[in-house]
């Protein structure tokens, strides 16, 4: 099958590619910086003990993980206009992005505060620091360090699913790779197109955790 | 100093772990506590710098009433340095680092203040070498000497100790209660929980022994340790003394 590809189909399209390609960098990239500041925001409000600023926080991480993001995507896109908001398809895609993320985001960040052992908060508690300080210095690096590697998960999840943004037409690699399978009857080539500018994004990603790790090694560590 | 009046504590509805608490600590006394495990020793110090909450009596530190409302716990535990038996150093900092973090954030002191004050105090626990490696570089009683020299760049009045050597291997605990018996000697008010009883027949004051949560006997060394009048803290003793 994939012996008799045809490649000249692909190098016609290539224009057309790299703009799906930069679109979907682009968007899981501005996604992604949504669903970290969500996700921050979620995980704070959730661990503080206030309940009425707990509720909201543990209600918006439960909702988004219970419905799948297709739905979320079309309740946005046909649910803004009738609130009057109306903005471009990319824009309800990126928001789209950063409300299923940031969710995720906010549980992996609170595991990895959850992880930090009791005794920082109380030697940190203990030295007269505020909460903040605490935070800042004390329990936010430790924590960080093991969420890494699933928050760069989440990012490679992220990435794919930015290719449901294609059903509210918006132009990304998926869709250009729909392109070419309806207008040449050829969607194997587009398909494989697609997966090709994934995989590449992928590896992107692989490589920044590969050297965030390397930057970032404690000493007496491995 | 440190006044304990009728303190109760329990954890949930049914587990009483202070029992009619009453204790004073004078400016400049060395006391140590001791008693079985789970007899509430830890508990009773963690009370001091306001790590636990009580539930009935009152406990004034440096002038502080630890039960009233609002109370300004961050003030109080810029005067109340407390040592814990795990370290529990920021491994992601240097000793140098964690002597000199609180300092600079709480009191405010300026960087060159506190690394001079911090290098000082390390150097005094016998790490002057030692500033720049990371507490996972560091042995066990490294780690419990930096974490003394972190409580002590705050200048503090008090010093609470909870079991600071139970968990050093043998030959490193010396170390430890040499920096501590230093310390006491220098006049610092002290409550410490431990089980070296060579420590405290050494420098303390006064040695309290509590069981189920209630304080059994207390008394200067010299009596406590010749002529315990308890029944419990002679089998206590004779189990600790014996080896």
């Amino acid at each position: 099958m994939l012996g008799n590809l045809n490649i000249r189909v692909i190098f016609e399209y290539f224009p057309a590619l790299w703009q799906g390609f930069l679109n979907t960098l682009m968007m899981s990239g501005l996604g992604f910086a949504g669903a970290m500041i969500l996700g921050i925001i979620a995980c704070a409000l959730t661990i503080q003990p206030l309940r009425w600023l707990r509720a909201p926080a543990v209600a918006y991480v439960d909702v988004i993980r219970a419905t799948p993001l297709l739905a979320q995507l079309y309740f946005l896109y046909f649910g803004l206009p009738r609130l009057g908001i109306l903005l471009p398809e990319i824009l309800i895609g990126i928001v789209a992005l950063a409300l299923n993320s940031g969710a995720y985001v906010a549980e992996i960040i609170r595991s990895g505060i959850l992880a930090v052992p009791r005794g920082q908060f109380e030697a940190s508690m203990s030295s007269g620091l505020t909460y903040l300080q605490r935070m800042r210095f004390i329990i936010l690096p430790q924590a960080i360090r093991p969420t890494v590697s699933p928050l760069i998960g989440q990012a490679i999840v992220l990435v794919k699913d930015s290719s449901l943004l294609s059903l509210i037409s918006v132009v990304e690699l998926a869709r250009v790779g729909q392109q070419i399978a309806l207008d040449r009857f050829m969607p194997v080539e587009g398909l494989a197109a697609t997966a090709a500018g994934f995989l590449i994004i992928y590896y992107m990603l692989k490589a920044l955790a590969a050297l965030w790790s390397r930057f970032n090694r404690l000493p007496g560590q491995a | 100093m440190i006044r304990f009046q009728g303190l109760n504590k329990w954890f949930g509805n049914a587990l009483h772990v202070l029992k009619d608490i009453d204790l004073d600590v004078a400016k400049g006394e060395v006391v140590v506590v001791c008693g079985p495990s789970g007899s509430g020793k830890s508990t009773l110090i963690r009370c001091v710098n306001g790590l636990e909450p009580f539930q009935k009596g009152s406990l004034t530190v440096d002038g502080v009433d630890l039960g009233a409302k609002g109370v300004a716990l961050r003030d109080l535990r810029m005067e109340v340095g407390f040592v814990f038996q795990q370290f529990n150093l920021y491994p992601h900092k240097t000793a140098l680092e964690n002597v000199t973090l609180a300092p600079i954030h709480v009191r405010g002191l300026s960087k060159t203040e506190a690394v001079e004050r911090g290098e000082a105090l390390l150097a005094k626990v016998g790490l002057a070498d030692r500033m720049n490696n990371y507490p996972s570089q560091l042995s066990g009683g490294q780690q419990q000497r930096v974490a003394i020299a972190r409580s002590l760049c705050m200048q503090p009045k008090i010093m609470l100790f909870d079991e600071p050597t139970s968990a050093l291997d043998p030959e490193m605990i010396t170390e430890v209660l040499d920096v501590m018996v230093s310390l006491a000697k220098e006049g610092m008010t002290m409550m410490v929980v431990t089980h070296e009883m060579g420590f405290a027949r050494k420098v303390a004051h006064r040695v309290v022994f509590m069981d189920q949560g209630a304080i059994v006997e207390s008394g200067e060394p010299a009596s406590f340790f010749g002529n315990p009048t308890h029944d419990r803290t002679r089998d206590f003793l004779s189990k600790v003394l014996h080896h």
